[in-house]
């Protein structure tokens, strides 16, 4: 077994060999989760904040390591600020509109 | 990364409570002015006040509306009425000097009011109104919603953390089940591509033996590069978990079930395999490779059943471009592989030809390639880079993938502790049974030739034609921008002249061309 191993036949690692999948779930709640924060912000929609702030945390739990955390940090912020804000500027409880 | 997110997710909650206090605060500042109440200040004096203001009707809940407008239509004798609302607020009429203003000679009001006056025991029709819950204290339970966010909040970062380590403890039990098998047979295990040298297994230093060399991708992919070996140049093992992490994966899961795989993916140089495309597989994973695999639709026209000895119970489908390359490679002890882990095995896919899925194919025929050996399989470069080189960027690859999956009764943990190392020796069998495999008949060998021209012509006319476009596509946008130039520029003839000089290429364009026959001089 030991007559296998071939110091000569070493190649260095590159990223590109790695199966490639289609799963493009964190740019998908990535894009989700900024849209519905724009739409908390500026329409004042308390469940697009909420639905934000999980795409990007579900985001976050999905993000390829390769993946910028810059990105899924930003993205996190910006819907932890939507929540925030828009409870700020109306207090009074969510309602769901679907359900009423 | 992971520690920060804990922190934030505290300063968070901090935060949204920062934000109740204050909403609260607000809320009872708007409200403040409501809150206290004499009774003396629901005393009307109607006589001197027959336009009463009515009672602000946020005071508390509950509490009716009083009109007391009304009360001008009340009659003389009840002076001294008391109006009781719920039995919480009285109205007295106590100031006798508004008598004055109701003498009774002065006004007549008909026996019919008298009857219906204050005194007696009717109740005005008091309409309640309903008050949000927000409005009226301090309310928690008018907040049912978010406290549901809250809850799937949590829970949610509670499965975040146990799928993780639960991902992580699998992962490791893997590389610890192979780690000697794969240092025995491997020069170099565990690279990432990145440091400037590569730690080989001779300068193994004490604390190799508990270090995880393992890649972490994602919280559901594990990888670990294994080089340095006869047979093959490298051996890339992918540890592809179920995504415990995401509860919506998990729920999803529970539909639609997802395995945790093993995939050992082996690349070959061009010499150290034959040339064929054949591929070993589960019935639905069969059908989807040959859909989605790019050399599997092009070289393997049809799905046959696998009727091999063990592999009778139709389990198991083989697309195979040659012929004898079945039978060659599936031997005893692939059989007996199968018969001892039934539904381990997922798909065997060898080929010399793989270049990926469809769909990324798109981009990977488009990628420069220095060589048919070395593999470029989705990297992105610019178009016109790739169109230069008229070569496809193949590997020649070994892929064999596992399922992991529970057996007798144990755990996962368990049984992927036992049976790992029986899943990498029956690899680095196969491995070298292709290595040493040739093709026996001389007919094999001038179909697989036959096959990969007809490809190579398919894929160089694909390339023609792009580039045709893109020349075409050029022109068009240097003509575009000569024209604007021109157009700018105010000098009328030049402009006259420009537009001659496009219409003579124009007419020259539509005329067929014509062949020029030398007549010689007789």
């Amino acid at each position: 077994m030991e007559a296998r191993r071939q110091p000569a036949r070493i190649h260095r690692f590159r990223p590109a060999l790695i199966t490639q999948t289609d799963d493009a779930l964190p740019e998908y709640m990535n894009l989700i989760g900024m849209i519905c924060s724009m739409c908390a912000l500026m329409l004042k929609i308390k469940w697009c904040a909420w639905i934000a702030l999980f795409a990007a945390i579900v985001g976050f739990a999905n993000a390829r390591a390769t993946e910028d955390t810059k990105q899924v940090l930003s993205s996190l912020m910006l819907s932890i600020s939507a929540v925030v804000i828009t409870y700020m500027q109306n207090p009074t409880p969510m309602t769901i509109p679907f359900f009423q | 990364m992971r520690s920060s997110m804990t922190i934030l997710f505290i300063l968070f909650n901090l935060l949204s409570y920062f934000t109740w206090s204050v909403a609260k605060k607000m809320k009872d500042e708007d409200f403040s002015e409501f809150d206290d109440f004499d009774e003396d200040e629901f005393v009307v004096e109607s006589p001197s006040s027959p336009s009463a203001s009515q009672l602000p009707s946020k005071m508390q809940s509950k509490k009716p509306e009083v009109v007391n407008t009304d009360y001008s239509f009340q009659s003389p004798s009840s002076k001294s009425a008391d109006i009781k609302v719920n039995d919480e607020v009285t109205i007295d009429d106590e100031d006798e000097d508004d008598d004055l203003m109701f003498d009774e000679e002065e006004f007549e009001t008909s026996d019919g009011y008298s009857s219906s006056s204050p005194t007696t025991s009717t109740i005005p029709d008091l309409k309640i109104t309903e008050i949000p819950a927000s409005l009226t204290g301090n309310h928690w339970e008018a907040y049912h919603c978010e406290a549901i966010m809250l809850l799937l909040l949590l829970s949610y970062l509670i499965n975040f953390l146990l799928g993780r380590s639960k991902n992580a403890r699998l992962a490791d039990i893997v590389y610890r089940s192979q780690r000697d098998l794969l240092e025995r047979n491997f020069c170099l295990v565990g690279d990432n591509g990145q440091t400037r040298t590569t730690q080989s297994a001779d300068d193994s230093t004490i604390n190799d033996s508990t270090t995880n060399k393992m890649q972490k991708e994602s919280e559901s992919l594990y990888i670990l590069w294994c080089s340095g070996r006869t047979a093959i140049e490298s051996m890339l093992m992918e540890v592809r978990l179920a995504k415990r992490q995401c509860l919506f994966n998990s729920l999803a899961a529970m539909i639609k079930s997802s395995n945790d795989m093993l995939i050992y993916t082996a690349d070959y140089s061009k010499e150290d395999m034959e040339t064929f495309v054949f591929c070993l597989a589960k019935k639905h994973c069969a059908a989807k490779l040959h859909r989605d695999m790019n050399d599997l639709s092009q070289f393997c026209s049809e799905r046959k059943t696998a009727d091999k000895r063990g592999l009778n119970n139709g389990n198991y489908q083989i697309l195979s471009e040659i012929g004898e390359v079945s039978s060659a490679i599936i031997d005893n002890r692939v059989v007996d592989f199968i018969e001892k882990y039934p539904d381990v095995l997922e798909y065997i896919h060898i080929s010399d030809q793989y270049t990926g899925m469809k769909i990324q194919n798109d981009t990977q025929q488009t990628s420069p390639n220095t060589a048919n050996t070395t593999s470029n399989a989705g990297s992105a470069a610019p178009q016109q880079d790739a169109l230069n080189t008229s070569e496809r960027s193949v590997r020649h690859v070994l892929i064999i993938a596992f399922n992991l999956v529970a057996r007798n009764s144990r755990s996962l943990e368990i049984t992927t502790e036992t049976v790992c190392s029986d899943y990498l020796r029956f690899v680095l069998q196969l491995i070298d049974r292709v290595n040493s495999f040739r093709f026996t008949l001389k007919e094999s060998k001038n179909k697989a030739i036959k096959n990969r021209q007809r490809i190579e012509e398919q894929f160089l006319k694909n390339v023609y034609q792009q580039r045709q476009e893109q020349a075409q596509q050029r022109r068009e946008e240097k003509r575009r921008a000569e024209k604007e130039k021109i157009m700018q520029s105010d000098d009328p003839e030049r402009q006259r002249k420009w537009e001659e000089k496009e219409h003579k290429r124009e007419m020259k364009r539509r005329q067929p061309k014509m062949k020029q026959m030398k007549v010689k001089a007789m």
